[in-house]
């Protein structure tokens, strides 16, 4: 827990400086929104949290969300099928294609970067084929189903608890007991911090990294799912682009290391609160939108530097406490 | 390693199978190699004229346009291959070499960045007859321009704000990009009939920067927001203008996607009608919200003659004949404007149009 406070503060630190620039970004409206977006994005980085901690990567979450929201919505309106059916195919779609990147990646030996780098081409080619580059939408159709994404759950004084926040919640939790209180997920930080010994120690590495691939993609499934209905316009080409790097991120900054064995559930979420909060607030201290990527990008670099600096003041005193004990002793 | 063995054996003989067929595809068509000069042969004979129509993305604009195209195609007795870059400048370059390395008999493009792509288009012009549609680059040796006065086409829309905001109001405004000469022209159209400034005389335009809030009378322009076409991005803008502008009266969108992802902002906020929209394009979710009353009016620019003026025009010029050049060249498609009163008359034309396209 002790590792997420640099993030944490971060959160609470832009949150309270906007607050206290414009009032409207604590109104009810606004939270509810942040807390939307959060959300829907949390859905997509734990997945991305789960290879990582493999010590994997995968850059085909974006083409993933994109194939998914496209297939969804042309089967629904334009192949006519069932609301039941057409979830089920993409949903069995995307936990076919991170069952192809687990088995690539462990029984081919391919790496994973290349291996979901050419996925994110050919999904992002495979929905634009299906839906001969057409923009699909549901209409006013659908309005029921469309309630999982857009639905709200009315708490007091106009706040509501938008929909995809308890699907977010129902995931994190079962994420966070597999990873935490389950052999497999104890399994799954060994591997990720050292394959070989994890291996040696008689963990099955390859089918708990096919595990990883297959959760990451359906999440991201999941997240096709939700971000199509919450747009209710969905263009094949672009819908989720560059999503998985605003995953990885969420991820890495919520303290997932790169290099796999590290990470917790709770900071993938806080490390998604982050990156939306920063969104929202350049829009709403009204800073000219084409700052927003420099802002952001320096935002977090600060955070990251201090976090940096904070670990290594306190190691640093911690050692000096200790050699003075040492002398005393 | 016996599993390693049999997937690489599996990937090589996928491989050997396809080579064949890759060779016939290659031999069947003109390369630019067939040329000691590199020039592409342009057919020529009794066959089909084969023109190429470039749109400047993938948008459900553009898909109009294209029944556009393909209506011209069947009148005229033309092939026209339609290209969308979905990747911007890079990609629409990369398309255009590989017509020009294909050998093609005219070229109609919607330039991104008129004033560093004239290279492009005089490379073109080199080849083929090439004309601009959409955006034009006038510095370019293109022959002629199809498209409308964006900067009138924003007033156009301002006139649709005033109308919807009759005692004056806070109006915010989206758009994509900035970058492009037509949302720049059209954002300032709006802003300055909403201000109810004066027309500036020809080529004395001048833009407000972005980030800067402007009032005049009982209208404030507070702002125009961005997205890099993301759905979400656009989405997430028009929430937060709301949440930060409690009292905002009306959103305008200045590209295709934009209004409908306000009219989804609104009607969760459930503010709808209580915000007026106002939007550009022909998107269904669009006139569907007019025939609502939830959006108060729109402005198309008539996309599918983009597409038939440009076939038509191309079909001529690759037969050598010149007398089908607009006079000034500049083809105008004249803008229309929808409110409820002709929705439905508009959106039966439309769909009437596209089915005769396909």
């Amino acid at each position: 827990m002790k590792k997420l406070l640099g993030i944490f503060g971060l959160l609470v630190a832009v949150f309270a400086l906007t607050s206290i620039a414009n009032p409207q970004f604590v109104s009810a409206y606004n939270l509810q929104n942040l807390i939307r977006w959060t959300s829907l994005f949390g859905i997509i980085s734990i997945g991305a949290a789960f290879v990582i901690i493999t010590g994997g990567i995968d850059l085909s979450i974006g083409s993933t969300i994109g194939l998914v929201g496209s297939m969804m919505a042309w089967l629904l309106t334009q192949k006519g099928w069932g609301v039941g059916p057409t979830l089920a195919a993409v949903m069995l779609c995307s936990l076919a294609i991170g069952l192809a990147h687990g088995l690539l990646i462990t029984k081919m030996r391919l790496q994973p970067f290349v291996v979901t780098l050419c996925g994110l081409l050919l999904y992002r080619g495979i929905a634009r084929f299906l839906t001969d580059d057409q923009s699909q939408g549901f209409g006013n159709s659908h309005d029921t189903l469309r309630q999982l994404a857009i639905g709200k759950l009315p708490i007091s004084g106009g706040f509501a608890l938008p929909a995809p926040l308890f699907i977010l919640l129902g995931i994190a939790a079962l994420a966070a007991v597999f990873l935490n209180l389950t052999v497999a997920g104890r399994h799954l930080l060994a591997l990720g911090r050292n394959e070989t010994a994890a291996r040696f120690s008689g963990i099955r590495t390859d089918t708990l990294k096919i595990v990883a691939y297959v959760l990451c993609s359906g999440l991201a499934g999941v997240g096709g799912i939700l971000f199509s209905l919450d747009l209710n316009s969905i263009q094949p080409s672009g819908l989720g682009e560059f999503y998985e790097l605003y995953a990885i991120a969420a991820a890495v900054l919520g303290g997932c290391s790169l290099r796999g064995g590290e990470g917790t559930i709770t900071g993938v979420i806080i490390g998604t609160a982050v990156m939306r909060v920063l969104y929202n607030a350049i829009n709403i201290l009204g800073i000219p939108t084409h700052l927003e990527f420099a802002i952001i990008g320096a935002v977090i670099l600060a955070g990251v530097m201090t976090d940096e600096w904070v670990k290594r003041f306190a190691a640093r005193r911690r050692a000096a406490r200790e050699r003075a004990e040492g002398a005393t002793a | 390693m016996t599993s390693t063995l049999s997937f690489r054996s599996l990937l090589t003989a996928a491989l050997l199978l396809l080579i064949p067929t890759a060779g016939c595809k290659q031999s069947s068509e003109p390369t630019a190699a067939a040329k000691p000069d590199g020039a592409a042969p342009a057919t020529t004979g009794g066959k089909k004229k084969k023109i190429a129509y470039v749109t400047n993305g993938v948008d459900p604009f553009w898909n109009t346009a294209t029944a556009g195209v393909r209506a011209a195609e069947k009148e005229f007795g033309v092939e026209c291959e339609v290209l969308m870059p979905p990747k911007g400048i890079v990609d629409q370059k990369r398309m255009v070499e590989g017509l020009l390395a294909r050998g093609i008999d005219g070229v109609a493009i919607s330039p991104i960045d008129a004033k560093n792509q004239v290279g492009l288009i005089d490379a073109i012009a080199e080849r083929c007859p090439v004309i601009t549609h959409d955006s034009d680059a006038p510095d370019s040796k293109r022959l002629c321009f199809i498209g409308m006065d964006n900067y009138n086409a924003g007033r156009a829309a301002g006139r649709l704000v005033k109308e919807a905001l009759p005692k004056g109001g806070k109006v915010m405004l989206f758009v994509g990009r900035l970058e492009q000469l037509n949302a720049q022209q059209r954002r300032q159209g709006v802003i300055d009939e909403v201000l109810g400034r004066p027309v500036p005389a020809a080529g004395k335009l001048s833009y407000d920067p972005p980030g800067k809030s402007l009032s005049a009378g009982a209208y404030t322009v507070v702002d125009t927001r961005t997205d890099n076409f993301d759905y979400s991005r656009a989405k997430a803008n028009a929430q937060d203008a709301m949440a930060s502008i409690p009292d905002l009266d009306c959103m305008v969108g200045l590209f295709a996607y934009n209004a409908p992802q306000c009219l989804e902002a609104a009607r969760e906020a459930g503010k709808l009608g209580r915000i007026k929209i106002v939007s550009f394009d022909e998107a269904n979710a669009v006139l569907e919200g007019i025939r609502d009353g939830h959006v108060h009016g729109t402005i198309s620019q008539q996309p599918y003659y983009y597409g038939y003026h440009s076939v038509r025009i191309l079909k001529g010029l690759a037969n050598g004949d010149k007398s089908v050049l607009p006079a000034n060249g500049f083809q105008e498609v004249p803008t229309v404007e929808v409110r409820r009163a002709n929705v439905d008359q508009f959106w039966t034309d439309l769909k009437k149009m596209q089915a005769a396209g396909q």
